[in-house]
């Protein structure tokens, strides 16, 4: 299976992904952020669609456009209850602009914008890898350095207000730290089912742990167990890469539920 | 001490006080009584900084500067976004120094205060437990292992007693006479029912129209119908 080199590719761009979400993903659960990281997904293919258009890679455009989007849900959500809607008002405008920008691009519509939509690994060039790392490195280093203020903020949002710790200012840079996650989920799962690494292995680990370290290597082990999972199924036996990944993620999800219920 | 000069309290440009001058010693325990709306919770979000005053000033130690973590703050209502495992000990443990950046890591010097808190609340037997799962009065206490952490030397408590139940708000009580003889801190309590916590006090500010005064004693707060 290792000797192909799209294999290989696979398999270290499918690591990289799986480091940064199985992270990241702890902070949206605990920030109760599962909506914002759906809908960036979605603003993805407003990115991947309007880049096509000025032929830009369309990773670069979910980048962008993700950025932005999160910047903007972070301004307008004030208190972390209220960001729903914020995320909501954010979302239908993107995904109302991505629509625009396939309606331009009707004549020369062709598969690129589809594969994002769910996600395609085996294409991965090294290139993408060199850019999958320099941005998980980014955003490790983005979140290691505001994880303290983040986590107590997200926990007890009242008591980080009395210590004067920046809600709001927070919130933009795990946004940003979310969008491009998203951006880099997409190339594995697709835009329809990022969601599902960007909260599940948290939404897994804090159902059997308690602190903050725990859960963090809980939920990057699912992660990459999972991914892993998901890329060897697809090369034995002939089923989506994403299809896998989520079914691992409902049925793990599903254990812990039962566990809680009854033991 | 806390020291307010001609302090008007208010949000945004709207005063709700007329000018306060107040001297709250250091180390005592002051009850805060007055009507809904006179700016009892005002004047703990001025006392923070998070409410910048209308006129006047307050000077905590003699220092203009608030610094926050000095100050601690157990607000009449929150809600704890506590995930299925997450117990008190991780909020109390995450709450330590919480507006420094970087990775939480813990000392033993950190770890040895943390027991002493523990012991002093008596929540060795629940602290470990789910958050979700506690009752009322388990939660008040852990706020209270809480806002010691940061070891602060003034402690700002609105209306704890509101939500706990006749044993409860009995053993909350001694946990904060506890805390009064043993720590240096000054505490400053509002609360609507000061019968069973009166005689633990060494003074009160009463807000009324508008205004405030100290007082040594309950009885000249007699008059007023709501304390």
């Amino acid at each position: 299976m290792f000797s192909y080199s799209f294999m290989q590719y696979a398999f270290i761009a499918g690591t990289i992904i799986a480091l940064v979400c199985g992270i990241i993903s702890f902070f949206v659960i605990v920030r109760r952020l599962s909506f914002a990281a759906h809908a960036l997904g979605h603003i993805s293919l407003t990115g991947a669609a309007g880049a096509v258009l000025i032929s830009m890679s369309a990773m670069t455009g979910q980048l962008i456009i993700n950025i932005f989007a999160g910047i903007l849900m972070g301004a307008f959500g004030d208190k972390i209850k209220k960001n729903d809607i914020a995320v909501g008002i954010v979302l239908t405008f993107f995904l109302g602009l991505g629509t625009y920008f396939l309606f331009l691009y009707q004549t020369g519509y062709s598969g690129s914008v589809m594969s994002i939509l769910v996600g395609n690994i085996l294409t991965v060039s090294l290139e993408q890898i060199y850019e999958l790392l320099g941005l998980a490195i980014f955003t490790i280093f983005l979140l290691a350095i505001i994880a303290r203020p983040l986590f107590i903020s997200s926990l007890d949002p009242v008591f980080a207000e009395s210590k004067n710790i920046p809600n709001k200012l927070l919130s933009m840079l795990l946004f940003i730290a979310i969008a491009i996650t998203v951006s880099m989920a997409c190339q594995v799962v697709g835009i329809l089912l990022v969601f599902s690494l960007l909260i599940g292995p948290a939404a897994i680990a804090t159902q059997w742990v308690d602190g903050f370290y725990k859960p963090i290597i809980l939920s990057t082990i699912v992660s990459v167990v999972t991914v892993w999972s998901g890329i060897i199924s697809a090369y034995y036996i002939d089923v989506p890469i994403s299809f896998i990944i989520t079914t691992i993620i409902c049925g793990l999800y599903i254990i812990g539920i039962l566990k809680n219920r009854f033991i | 001490m806390i020291k307010c000069s001609n302090l008007v309290l208010g949000h945004k440009n709207k005063s709700i006080s007329k000018p306060i001058n107040l001297q709250i010693p250091t180390n005592s325990w002051v009850g805060i009584v007055g009507k809904n709306g006179v700016g009892k919770s005002t004047f703990f979000k001025t006392l923070l900084n998070q409410l910048p005053p209308i006129a006047g000033e307050i000077t905590i130690h003699n220092k203009r500067k608030i610094d926050v973590n000095n100050i601690s703050y157990i607000p009449q209502e929150r809600d704890i976004n506590a995930e299925e495992k997450t117990s008190g000990l991780t909020l109390v443990k995450y709450s330590y120094k919480a507006n420094y950046l970087g990775m939480p890591f813990f000392n033993k010097a950190f770890n040895d205060k943390l027991n002493y808190l523990i012991t002093l609340t008596q929540t060795s037997d629940y602290i470990s437990k789910p958050f979700k799962d506690l009752s009322g009065g388990q939660k008040k206490r852990v706020y209270l292992v809480q806002a010691l952490i940061n070891s602060p030397t003034i402690l700002l408590l609105d209306e704890p007693l509101s939500d706990l139940d006749p044993e409860a708000r009995h053993e909350f009580i001694g946990c904060l006479k506890q805390i009064h003889n043993q720590e240096n801190i000054t505490m400053l309590i509002i609360s609507h029912d000061m019968k069973e916590i009166s005689s633990q006090l060494d003074a009160f500010i009463h807000f009324k129209d508008g205004g405030c005064h100290y007082c040594d004693k309950m009885p000249c707060l007699k008059e007023d119908i709501c304390v």
